[in-house]
């Protein structure tokens, strides 16, 4: 297997080759989708935040937009401001010039109205994505390859089946020496200390444990024991007994692959290895938060189907009801029932979908690409909006 | 004959791969070695069985860590469930005391 994709200049290799259309503030969300609408090659990365934030909420947006900037799978960025929020757009442009990609702000009250800013930024846009479409895949190495995961309208067949088969895919990823990152904090509530235990370094562990406390005090700051909510009636009927199973189950993403290092949202983890991110299992801002953090590809398992991907990171639906692999064929890459019927091992299914996420990382596209169900996103914030 | 998974050698459980009935035989591969037993229990597609006897305050183990206490003896092929395990699950802090609001 081979891996051919698009070279950047601070060392990172993308899957694909947008130009970003990037919002600092939600209110300039429709002077992005123009310019989209209007230029090839572009995505607008909508999004809802960026102002009347507590200050480390405006810090995690800022570190948001500029890491989502620095992502392989983005060429060029187009910083859209509207001249008021709190996040400073200035800051966010010298964050991604860092990567050394081209990068460029058009800010609306600057310029004087929408109309003026589509023009100016889809002229901008139209050049950054002449200059991005020169550029070659080249063949690298598997060592280049990021990985982010998570679970999404889960059922029983996802911790028996799937999150098994892309625990495989994380084993044979990281010996390989790629890159893997998982979160999904609610999920890790009640497997936290089996995670500790993999951790290379003890400081790690115990800040996995912290970010499960993390959001557990959130919780009871409005009144909510989230122990309680991440166990559902379904999850019971389904056959799920208790949080630290439903956890086990979740965490099996990973397998028994030793954990590096612990980010916060949407930071850079280094070096190769699995890594834990405290995200959350809501899917818009945890593929945000991994695709901030490097990853090019994500393996969403599901059991019951769910579509969405992200505008940057393409989503391959990993599912071992076979079932759903029918009536929601149109949104699954992969099937894995084979596990669920015995008529594959983990370690074979693992290879399997190891191999379709390269193919995928090579330039085939995933059904939440073609469907344009790819256009939803969001950035984490955890203080209150103000 | 019906079929069901066992995820880690250290379980005492197996999850249905298919809704078994009281009086059915059961299959489990673990490794090379398969493992046959009577179904005690209606047991839905998702649930677990006990493969194993489980003394009341034992662990119940899947994939190889224990993910709660059983509440009564169970005798290897029933079924396995909130009605006879204990989730022990709390959030502690640094000390290991649970933190606050977790009375149940």
């Amino acid at each position: 297997m081979k891996f051919c994709g698009y070279p950047r200049a601070d060392g990172t290799v993308g899957a694909r080759n947008y130009v970003a259309i990037m919002p600092t503030t939600g209110c300039v969300n429709a002077v992005c989708y123009h310019i989209e609408k209007l230029i090839r090659g572009t995505k607008a990365l909508p999004h809802h935040q960026g102002c009347l934030h507590p200050s480390q909420d405006t810090e995690q947006v800022t570190r948001t937009l500029i890491n989502l900037g620095k992502n392989p799978n983005v060429a060029a960025v187009l910083l859209v401001g509207l001249g008021c929020e709190m996040v400073l757009a200035e800051q966010v442009l010298e964050g991604i010039r860092e990567s050394g990609k081209p990068v460029e702000l058009v800010v609306v009250h600057q310029i004087g109205g929408m109309l003026d800013t589509i023009n100016n930024g889809a002229k901008i846009a139209a050049e950054m994505v002449l200059e991005a479409s020169a550029i070659q895949r080249e063949e690298v190495g598997l060592d280049k390859l990021c990985f982010g995961t998570k679970c999404g309208s889960s059922d029983t067949t996802s911790g028996l089946s799937s999150n098994l088969v892309v625990g495989e895919v994380c084993r044979i990823m990281t010996e390989n020496g790629g890159k893997f990152i998982q979160g999904e904090v609610c999920d890790i509530m009640g497997g936290e200390y089996a995670l500790k235990k993999l951790c290379v370094a003890e400081e790690h562990g115990e800040r996995i444990v912290d970010f499960v406390r993390d959001l557990y005090l959130r919780g009871i700051a409005v009144g909510a024991d989230v122990r309680g909510s991440q166990m559902t009636v379904g999850n019971v009927a389904g056959g799920l007994t208790t949080l630290v199973e439903k956890a086990l189950g979740a965490n099996a993403k990973g397998a028994d692959v030793p954990i590096q290092t612990s980010v916060r949202y949407a930071e850079i983890p280094e070096g190769p290895g699995r890594h834990i991110m405290d995200i959350p299992g809501h899917g818009f801002e945890n593929l945000v938060g991994l695709a901030a953090g490097g990853a090019i590809i994500h393996l969403f398992t599901t059991g019951r189907g769910a579509p969405n991907g992200n505008p940057l990171l393409p989503t391959i639906k990993v599912c071992g009801n076979a079932k759903t692999n029918v009536t929601m064929r149109e949104h699954i890459d992969v099937d894995v029932s084979s596990i669920i019927e015995e008529t594959e091992t983990v370690s074979e299914a693992g290879q399997r979908l190891y191999e379709y996420a390269i193919d995928v990382a090579n330039g085939k596209m995933t059904r939440a690409e073609i469907l344009n169900f790819d256009g939803t996103m969001e950035i984490l914030i955890k203080g209150p909006v103000i | 004959m019906k079929l069901a998974k066992i995820v880690h050698e250290e379980d005492n459980v197996a999850t249905a791969l298919e809704d078994i009935y009281a009086g059915e035989q059961v299959k489990s591969r673990l490794k090379d070695n398969e493992l046959i037993l009577m179904c005690n229990h209606d047991v839905p597609f998702g649930h677990k069985i006990a493969i194993a006897e489980i003394r009341s305050g034992d662990k119940i183990v899947k994939y190889g860590h224990a993910i709660g206490s059983a509440t009564q003896d169970i005798e290897k092929g029933d079924w396995v469930h909130v009605h006879n395990v204990r989730d022990d699950y709390k959030v502690l802090d640094k000390e290991g005391k649970p933190l606050p609001g977790q009375d149940g």
